[in-house]
């Protein structure tokens, strides 16, 4: 380690007020760890020489690799200004748009950010964005303008040019943040207005208007702006070393010129000059086409520098400049060839940019205990939240409020009191009046924990401790073993924490109510009965974070960013450290990204299955923005938030998680099928019906190979079907089902299963006891169903359902249509109490709802499950006893008396003890098995095949998931992200402006089929400014027959006799088809003369 | 480079020869390569795209054309288009190695596909995807047989991948009624059938009836289905029921892994 001794470090550690929590933000490129670097190597951790090259916080190999930072590193610094010490808990994150989860997070852990903005590229996206993200978590930012030695040598401006454009850039800069700062006053405003409507609906609405114009106005923000002359901007060029504030010019030339350095301070960024005649600083220099004093005073200065070391290499010059600034400069260094190391000799000695930057953060950025009450009140309002929400429990949380305020330092008591008291006052004024004594007892108990937090450092106990850790970022450093180790990036927020010290490990579920459930004064140490969302677990490490290093430490006190080590077990992403149990969970992070790009991952050897999974659960714990999970098809399916996010994850699982060869593949898209009524128009908006077939003969073809003999097809859609030892034929009728229906029956899956689960009961005479409220929702959707059901070719329908599926519960239904069978109705549960006289139950009923559920499960268009479609059943015939030939003959109309008498006596009503029962039952069993297996085997096939052709005989339509999508985008970038969406086959649904800022919110909905890289060529089309947001919603019939063909005068002209353009429905169709080894329609070779003639012999 | 001269050879580089034996007669059609199958399977429609030339030899490689008395005695016709399409849809033809192996390939996914359908990953109660399959038949060096139905051979491998992942068939959830009575006895010939029991309930409620029934709720292995239903039909001839609650046993619904 470098001058600064770990002692010191942890002497400075206890010193709450010096020290600095702060974070680099920036967009990708723009030079954050080039910064750090040199930051780093005032602390003499690497050599000066090597800082902006070395990038010493890019720990990891590929980030080495691509340049790019991927995982926030922290490193702690020490800085001597005007003999205080401080001590800087530095975290450098990443600035490319897949790892703003990093940035999450280390904004979380920081009081204040440097935001980086490169001097010619200006205002990028990602600095809008951390800007936000700084905003919403409430820290104070300082700004750096970084890579002015690029508007010297690459873009050759002169120094006037330069400092427009800097003034330029500066102005983008608060225009972003003036925005964040109007849509948030706006918002309250909302809110306020809002609420004033609801509470007293008797102030005018001239009110109103007089505050909403008041708004913008009253709210001061002038100290939200970046302005050199406040000190909170550093212009620099990190890869040359230097940097500087106006200050350090304004107090160099008050004792040359004579000025005061505070005019000018004021006078030195803006539209001044220096009036060399009267000595004086006058105002409008644009205006009189004078040189501003920024110009004259500093930029002339570097500009001539710039132009003597690296552009005319006038080494007199040099020297004398060397001289005059009174600078020592090696004289290898005046020998190299290369004038960057000349010029970086110089510049960092002259105006050292670590200097400048870390000076302005410790004296704008506040210290840890500053925490703005805001900020506090956001962390905790998880809790806060609750107490709005959940009146009813006011009580036991009203015991909780004082634990509340515990975790927190003691300088931030005295806010919170206040904050506990106003809030509570408010609940009060709307709640009940009884609280207030209590609000006092929450203020009053929390006095004392203040003292006995702060008394801790010298007393030697912890009284309360709470850190929240993040992101369990894995250190290379401690690889000994084979194992990984985790370590935690925390911050203690209050109290000491100590190794071996036994603490609660709050998720972010957990709820403190149920802690406190538990006997008062109990401690860690106590076993406990187990809490959902808490674990108990002792602080094995602690460490210093330095980068690449860690270094043990026995003790952390509060406002420090630490690691601490073996928390694998209890932590996943993040958790709540507290040694309370009353402590609720800190707000959740908010994340700018969220995982949109979905790819399976699978091993290359199969049987290195439980490696994977391992490794997936590790590098879910390790990145806060995985996602993984395992579908219902077996895929293991990785979530990520972009494409080189996707590919960081990959290579960690590679390489350290799993460590076996993977391979990753597009995620199964599932679909649907379903079918829909005839539709009137043809592909070209024609009217069917009164136009000539011109192409039927192919489809005629096709039809009569599709059914095989021994189907009938009627011309209504009724397909009957005999089983292959001519003993029972069935049939049975596709339909449509309404789309509310459909979706009713999607919703409610639940009551479904229930019902059947009560009817199996029934089936065995035993009695299921279903609730109250269950059986109400079971009446609603009863009634709804009916609702929905209407018609005459529904009537009735309702009470004849006779199964669900597929598995009993899908979103299909059997219909019991048959004349003269009567069997127990799915809603027996309802009337249960009527007790009507009892249907019979055919035996092999069972069979058919087989049959059905094998049916639905997967279709004829490409064996995906069924959806929305009712298979009703009008005949089904049983001749048991007598296998006869002309069976055949038995059409749908028939309806014999003959196989109701044997129903009579076939029916498995086990109480009955009739004579002729165990002579049929016999016959039955005697029957049951011939050459074609057991006939329930037999009917459960014909069953399905029934299905399966009455399907066919109806328009077939497959049915796409979609995604709804949500966009975030500026104005300039809307129509190039309409393309992407259109190509995509995306549908926008709604687009509005959101108030106050220039951002459009875009709903859209989007096939998931169609959205593999999707979100990457958003991106890359709109360069960043739109961020799609995918969410599974609904499932939507494609327009498109599979089947279809040209078939009219029209569509022929129209499409040609192939119907060359691309049918969406079938190329989905034939996709699954492929992956799945179903047959294909499609020819190996589609112009027989268009092959290869050589023969392998010539 | 040697000069190209004519030889007397005429290789028939591009086609492929459909031969049928009718009425004591070889015929031959000369068709493109790769066609025949996609026109047997009906994706090729035209028959141009098929045929070389609508005629009918003798022997395609020595240019002899059918006699037209022939073709009417064997044929039924003189049209010569008639007759292709007759040799085409049933005459035997030399696969041309793109179309076997399309086909094999077809048959593999198939298999493969089965096999993901049937089996679960024990551990887990999860399917294991198709690819992942494939891969695993061929670590094995499994090869389609191209006369062999899918199912069976998927039945096969399954039994052969046992011994490189973890792999089981997916289990049967069943649930019997026995009357009481054979009950006891039935239960001893059950048992090596089942894998789990995961309800028995001997309640017997109804005792003033003849029939006490007891109920079994069971996981099975799919195979051994059959004997059971045999073995409960005929015991109990015909009186204990026998019903089938799920066909595969698997997890059901998304997991995320923590």
């Amino acid at each position: 380690m470098g001058h600064t001794s770990l002692e010191k470090i942890i002497a400075l550690q206890k010193k709450t007020s010096c020290i600095r929590n702060l974070c680099i933000l920036a967009h990708v490129d723009h030079g954050k760890t080039t910064l750090a670097d040199s930051l780093v190597a005032s602390n003499g951790i690497i050599s000066s020489r090597l800082a902006g090259k070395l990038r010493y916080l890019d720990s990891r190999e590929d980030e080495q690799i691509r340049g790019i930072t991927m995982k926030s590193s922290a490193i702690s610094l020490h800085y001597t200004t005007g003999g205080n010490e401080y001590l800087i808990n530095l975290i450098d994150s990443p600035g490319h748009v897949d790892f703003s989860s990093e940035v999450s997070t280390a904004v979380r852990l920081c009081d204040g950010a440097i935001i980086v903005v490169d001097a010619v590229e200006g205002v990028c996206p990602q600095t809008q964005v951390v800007l936000r993200q700084a905003w919403l978590e409430n820290i104070r930012p300082v700004l750096v303008i970084n890579k002015i030695d690029r508007l010297i040598v690459e873009l050759k401006l002169t120094s006037q040019e330069a400092f427009t454009h800097l003034q330029k850039i500066l102005e983008q800069v608060n225009a972003v943040t003036g925005s964040l700062f109007t849509s948030k006053v706006l918002e309250e405003r909302a809110e306020k207005d809002a609420e004033a409507q609801s509470s007293c609906t008797e102030n005018s609405s001239a009110d109103q208007v007089y505050d909403w114009s008041a708004g913008l106005e009253e709210t001061d923000d002038s100290d939200l702006y970046f302005s050199p002359d406040r000190g909170n901007v550093v212009f620099a060029s990190a890869i040359d070393g230097w940097g500087f504030r106006i200050h350090q010019f304004a107090e160099m030339y008050s004792q040359k010129m004579g000025i005061r350095s505070s005019v000018l301070l004021k006078t030195l960024w803006g539209d001044f000059y220096l009036n060399a005649k009267a000595q004086k600083i006058m105002k409008g220099a644009q205006s009189k086409g004078k040189k501003p004093l920024f110009v004259q005073l500093v930029l002339d200065n570097i500009w001539s520098m710039y132009d003597a070391v690296v552009t005319r290499r006038d080494k007199e010059k040099v020297e004398k400049m060397v001289t005059s600034l009174g600078l020592k400069v090696m004289s290898r260094d005046l020998r190299h060839s290369d004038p960057k190391v000349l010029l970086s000799a110089i510049c960092s000695q002259w105006l050292p940019v670590s200097q400048a930057v870390l000076s302005m953060v410790c004296e704008k950025l506040p210290c840890p205990a500053e925490i703005s009450a805001e900020r506090v009140e956001k962390l905790m309002s998880v809790g806060a939240r609750r107490f709005d929400s959940l009146p009813e429990k006011t009580q036991e949380l009203k015991k909780e409020s004082p634990a509340v305020q515990l975790p927190l330092t003691q300088e931030e008591i005295s806010q919170r009191r206040e904050l506990a008291r106003q809030r509570h006052a408010e609940r009060q004024a709307a709640n009940q009046s009884a609280e207030s004594p209590r609000s006092a007892d929450a203020g009053g108990t929390s006095t004392p924990a203040g003292p006995a937090g702060s008394a801790v450092t010298g007393k030697n106990l912890t009284y309360a401790l709470c850190a929240q850790t993040e992101a369990l970022s894995v250190k290379a450093a401690v690889e000994e073993e084979s194992k990984e180790h985790f370590v935690a990036f925390a911050r203690v927020y209050s109290g000491i924490i100590r190794k071996g010290q036994k603490v609660f490990v709050l998720g972010p579920k957990y709820n403190p109510s149920l802690a406190l459930r538990l006997p008062e004064g109990c401690s860690v140490a106590d076993v406990l009965p187990s809490i959902p969302h808490m674990a108990c677990c002792t602080v094995d490490r602690l460490y210093l974070l330095m980068g690449r290093e860690l270094e043990d430490l026995d003790e952390v006190p509060s406002g420090n960013v630490l690691g601490i080590g073996g928390m694998e077990e209890f932590i996943l992403k993040s958790a709540t450290i507290s040694t309370s149990p009353a402590c609720p969970p800190f707000t959740p992070l908010s994340f700018e990204a969220t995982p949109i790009v979905r790819v399976a991952v699978e091993p290359k050897h199969p049987s290195e299955m439980p490696k994977l999974v391992r490794g997936m659960r590790l590098l879910n714990q390790a990145d806060p923005c995985a996602e993984v999970l395992i579908q219902e098809t077996g895929e293991h399916v990785l979530v990520t938030a972009g494409e080189v996010h996707l590919q960081r994850c990959l290579d960690d699982l590679r390489e350290r998680f799993a460590k076996i060869e993977i391979s990753v593949s597009e995620p199964i898209i599932p679909f649907r099928e379903t079918v829909i009524r005839p539709p009137k128009m043809d592909m070209v908006n024609e009217d069917l019906g009164k136009q000539q077939k011109v192409a039927v003969i192919h489809q005629v073809k096709e039809e009569q190979m599709k059914i095989p003999e021994g189907v009938q097809v009627d011309s209504t859609g009724l397909v009957t079907l005999t089983t292959s030892n001519k003993m029972a034929t069935v049939g049975v009728r596709a339909i449509p089902l309404p789309e509310e229906v459909t979706r009713l029956l999607e919703d409610n899956v639940e009551l479904i299963r229930t019902m059947e689960q009560f009817s199996l009961f029934a089936w065995e005479d035993k009695t299921l006891d279903i609730n109250q409220k269950i059986l109400e929702n079971i009446q609603d959707f009863k009634v709804k169903l009916e609702s929905n059901l209407q018609g005459h070719k529904w009537r009735g329908a309702v009470e004849h359902i006779w199964a669900f599926g597929p598995r009993r519960f899908g979103p299909n239904i059997l219909l019991n249509n048959i004349e003269g069978y009567r069997r127990p109705s799915v809603w027996q549960c309802l009337e249960r109490e009527k007790e009507t006289e009892r249907a019979e139950i055919r035996d092999f009923d069972n069979s058919i709802v087989s049959g059905f559920q094998l049916a639905t499960l997967s279709g004829p268009m490409c064996e995906e499950p069924l959806m929305g479609v009712c298979f009703s059943v009008e005949t089904w015939d049983m001749k048991i006893s007598v296998p006869q030939a002309q069976q055949d003959s038995v059409d749908e109309d028939s309806q014999p008396s003959e196989p109701n008498n044997d129903d009579q006596s076939e029916r498995s009503d086990m109480h009955e003890t009739s004579s002729n029962r165990s002579r049929s039952r016999a016959e039955a069993a005697g029957g049951s098995v011939d050459c074609y297996g057991p006939f329930s085997g037999q009917l459960i096939a014909a069953m399905k095949d029934t299905c399966r052709y009455a399907f066919q005989a109806k328009p077939q339509r497959l049915m796409a998931a979609m995604y709804t999508c949500e966009i975030m985008a500026t104005a300039e970038v809307l129509g190039r992200m309409y393309a992407v969406l259109s190509k995509r086959e995306g549908r926008v649904l709604q687009e509005e402006m959101k108030e106050g800022t220039d951002m459009f919110i875009i709903k859209a909905v989007l096939p998931v089929a169609e959205s593999f890289g999707f979100a990457d060529e958003i991106r890359k089309r709109t360069s960043g400014l739109a961020s799609p947001q995918l969410v599974f919603s609904h499932w939507e019939v494609i327009g498109s027959d599979p089947f279809w063909v040209p078939t009219t005068e029209e569509e022929y002209l129209h499409f040609g006799e192939k119907a060359d353009s691309a049918n969406q429905a079938l190329k989905y169709r034939n996709a699954v088809r492929r992956r799945k080894g179903l047959y294909v329609e499609e020819k190996l070779v589609e112009h027989a003369e268009k092959q290869r003639t050589l023969s392998k012999n010539k | 480079m040697s000069i190209f001269t004519p030889t007397n050879q005429i290789r028939l580089t591009n086609v492929a020869v459909v031969r049928m034996k009718k009425a004591g007669k070889r015929f031959e059609i000369a068709c493109y390569k790769n066609k025949v199958m996609s026109w047997r399977s009906g994706a090729e429609k035209d028959l141009d795209e098929v045929l070389q030339t609508h005629t009918v030899f003798v022997n395609v490689s020595k240019g002899q054309v059918a006699k037209r008395d022939d073709l009417s005695s064997a044929f039924g016709t003189e049209d010569l288009t008639e007759a292709c399409t007759q040799i085409l849809a049933k005459g035997e033809l030399q696969v041309s190695d793109r179309e076997r192996q399309s086909q094999l390939e077809h048959m593999f996914r198939d298999i493969a596909t089965i096999v993901a359908e049937k089996c679960v990953n024990p551990e887990t109660k999860r399917p294991y995807t198709v690819i992942l399959i494939e891969r695993a038949m061929k670590d094995i060096h499994f090869s389609v047989k191209a006369n062999k139905s899918t199912k069976q051979q998927a039945l096969e491998v399954i039994k052969q991948l046992q011994q490189s992942i973890q792999i089981q068939r997916a289990h049967m959830r069943l649930r019997f009624v026995l009357p009481a009575r054979d009950g006891k006895r039935l239960k001893e010939k059950l048992r090596p059938l089942i894998k789990t029991v995961e309800n028995e309930d001997f309640t017997e409620q109804l005792e003033m009836l003849m029939v006490f029934p007891v109920l079994q709720v069971c996981l099975i292995d799919p195979g051994c289905f059959r004997d059971i239903d045999e073995l409960i039909r005929c015991e109990t001839k015909g009186k204990g029921t026998l019903e089938v609650l799920s066909l595969k046993d698997v997890e059901e619904g998304d997991e995320k892994l923590e």
